[in-house]
């Protein structure tokens, strides 16, 4: 996805006219990794060098800040920004490990309805002149709050399971966000080659055939997202982990980086497989 | 038990297949915002314009929706066995008939 950002690491923001690009993170389902996702991307493009805003848009059930471990750092959250209770700089929050992760939170109190697509907008306008990327994590659903997610976005981060529930949504949404003009980039999350092999799992080519659109990047199913969101630290972190170098990958690809799929399509070739299993690699 | 070591060995699950064509049938529903019955009704209709022209096996009829590049694309398979009106037999033939594109 040359057309992503900007090709240099640390230079202007990505986008035109120094402005940061706005990607929208979305699945239709619940609980198919879309919160993990944001976190994880935003924290290894800013181990890549770039100003990332992760904004958590899931009003009334707000995750992102606990995936982040910045959930005691919490004052202000996105609908006070957007009702001018407080300034946009106030509110979001930097990262433990980062000086270019930040966090704009959810309102936990609120209903999705609180604040409209303008709302987001406008918020969103306010710090694209300062950050490289802006990842904006969708509630699930396609209502209000998944209106509202939208809003502001260029791009679509589509994340999806190789499962019927997961794609069937992923379908849908697909559907509402080209009606919208936003471009969808798929990741297919929590893959497990074992299970695609013995033919118990769609493969990844089987879901990019059924969806259309275009692969960013794949996700092995992987315990370690489960243990780095017990800490509060992104996967992404985890070099070691297979979860976190998918990120970084991906992450990668999203700053304009061509770095080839058919490997992580394939997961591999059998020596690369055995050394893994074997925690060799 | 053997089955069961056969499997870790080798393998033999397919409920891939199952998750595909049960997909293939949801996604045909979704995409084209028709119900159940408005799905049957247009299958039937197009099977009679078909029979029209060709003696065909109407069990072989599949309605697709596929989407490439923002563009939902219908799609009609229907294996032609026959041409009416006594043409040359055309068994092997698919007709493939590729249906207006509908913007999804």
């Amino acid at each position: 996805m040359d057309s992503a950002s900007g090709t240099n690491g640390n230079g202007s923001a990505g986008g035109k006219k120094g402005l940061g690009e706005v990607f929208v993170v979305t699945s239709g389902k619940g609980g198919v990794g879309k919160t993990t996702a944001t976190a994880s991307l935003g924290a290894a493009l800013a181990l890549k060098g770039k100003r990332v805003l992760v904004i958590d848009a899931d009003i009334g059930l707000r995750n992102l800040d606990v995936i982040l471990g910045l959930e005691n750092r919490v004052v202000f959250n996105i609908v006070d920004v957007a009702k001018n209770i407080c300034k946009g700089n106030q509110a979001i929050i930097k990262s433990k490990k980062s000086n270019n992760l930040y966090l704009l939170p959810a309102s936990q109190t609120d209903e999705k309805d609180v604040i409209s697509e303008e709302d987001v907008k406008s918020v969103v306008e306010q710090f694209r002149r300062e950050f490289h990327f802006i990842l904006i994590d969708c509630p699930a659903g396609i209502e209000q709050g998944f209106k509202n997610a939208c809003a502001a976005a260029q791009k679509a981060l589509v994340v999806t399971t190789p499962e019927v529930a997961a794609i069937r949504d992923a379908d849908r949404v697909i559907g509402l966000l080209n009606a919208r003009g936003i471009e969808p980039f798929l990741i297919v999350n929590r893959v497990d080659f074992d299970m695609v092999r013995r033919g118990d799992m769609l493969s990844v080519p089987d879901v990019q055939d059924i969806l259309g659109i275009q692969l960013v990047g794949v996700v092995h199913r992987d315990e370690n997202v489960i243990i780095a969101a017990n800490c509060g630290e992104p996967v992404a972190y985890n070099i070691k982990s297979l979860a976190g170098q998918s990120f970084n990958r991906i992450a990668s690809r999203l700053m304009g980086e061509a770095i080839p799929l058919d490997d992580e399509i394939q997961d591999g070739n059998f020596w690369g497989r055995l050394g893994r299993r074997l925690g060799v690699v | 038990m053997l089955a069961k070591l056969r499997q870790l060995i080798f393998g033999n699950g397919d409920s891939k297949s199952a998750a595909k064509s049960r997909l293939h049938f949801v996604l045909v529903q979704d995409r084209s915002g028709l119900t159940n019955e408005e799905l049957a009704g247009f299958k039937k209709d197009l099977i009679d314009v078909i029979k029209k022209f060709f003696i065909i096996d109407d069990n072989g009829v599949e309605v697709a929706y596929q989407r490439d590049s923002g563009a939902t694309t219908l799609l009609i398979n229907s294996p032609v066995l026959r041409r009416r009106g006594g043409g040359a037999p055309a068994s092997e033939a698919k007709a493939k008939v590729e249906a207006a594109q509908a913007a999804s």
